[in-house]
């Protein structure tokens, strides 16, 4: 995953409210460059990505929630909160997908083999649940009205 | 797992000040949750120390421009710390779902024990190496 990236012109001795502007606008774009192609299951790192970056952008709607209109505020964060929750339920079933093909394919017993094989079934089954669930949080209009939702955020912490 | 509320936040007042306060109480949340997760089978207390680490983190990734040193080296202990306890949730999330497939559960246990191990050293390297305390002196 890519580093956070850094905040320009991020200064501590401007105000709390202004420096919550900043980084939430950068936050928020490091979300929406990660959005393409998460429901490809063959490159599970896409949605890794777009999970630690909209990680990210919640911590930094908790860090400087006091600067932003209370209501507008936490509907925003609702929204990011079930975006990462949605990537989070997809994740887990790759992290465990990766880890028992790994297994099957190199240290385990001929007798147990099958059983992992039904476990791994089980498991892509549910990681195409998952990748339905997900699919209407990550469609352009969705992410599009969660950017405009977020730029209001971020236009009121400025004012 | 909520996390404990920072009082006395200004939206008003610099950066510095404010970003102090949000520092000084994640990582009194993080030293809170470390003792009883460092019982091997408490899972629950381990995984909410993972996301503990992981808020201490976060902060410190928007905020350790304001102090120095000390706030990298502890963000990069906060990312080492949520990145094994990550993977000690992994085996534990994993382990009911591996019921019957015996070299699966050993391989989980094993597992565990060896990332438990690397916590424990983890943990005591940053606590009592100074790490956390580093930091607070740094807020100052």
């Amino acid at each position: 995953m890519a580093r956070a990236r850094e905040v320009p012109g991020l200064d501590c001795e401007e105000p709390f409210s202004a420096a919550a502007a900043r980084v939430v606008e950068v936050r928020s774009a490091e979300v929406f460059e990660q959005a393409h192609d998460v429901l490809d299951t063959d490159d599970i790192e896409r949605l890794h990505d777009m999970r630690v970056a909209t990680r990210r952008l919640r911590a930094a709607l908790e860090v400087f929630a006091p600067c932003f209109p209370a209501k507008r505020h936490r509907k925003a964060l609702k929204r990011v909160k079930a975006l990462a929750d949605a990537l989070g339920e997809r994740r887990d079933r790759d992290v465990s997908i990766e880890l028992l093909e790994s297994f099957a394919a190199g240290e385990a017993p001929e007798g147990d083999r099958a059983a992992i094989v039904t476990l791994i079934e089980r498991l892509r089954a549910e990681q195409h649940e998952a990748n339905e669930a997900l699919a209407p949080f990550v469609a352009p209009k969705r992410l599009k009205k969660l950017r405009r939702r977020l730029r209001k955020l971020t236009k009121a912490a400025r004012k | 797992m909520k996390a404990r509320p920072v009082e006395g936040l200004s939206p008003g007042a610099p950066l510095r000040p404010n970003a102090a306060r949000i520092v000084a109480t994640r990582i009194g949340e993080l030293r809170a949750l470390a003792e009883p997760a460092l019982d091997p089978a408490a899972s629950t207390a381990q995984h909410d120390l993972r996301i503990a680490a992981k808020r201490l983190r976060y902060v410190l990734e928007i905020t350790e421009v304001c102090f120095g040193p000390e706030a990298k080296a502890a963000r990069r202990a906060a990312k080492d710390l949520q990145g094994v306890l990550g993977e000690i949730h992994d085996c534990d999330v994993m382990l009911p779902r591996a019921w019957g497939i015996e070299s699966l559960r050993d391989l989980l246990r094993t597992r565990r024990e060896l990332l438990f191990r690397r916590f424990l050293e983890l943990w005591r390297e940053h606590d009592e190496g100074g790490t956390w305390a580093a930091l607070e002196r740094a807020l100052h």
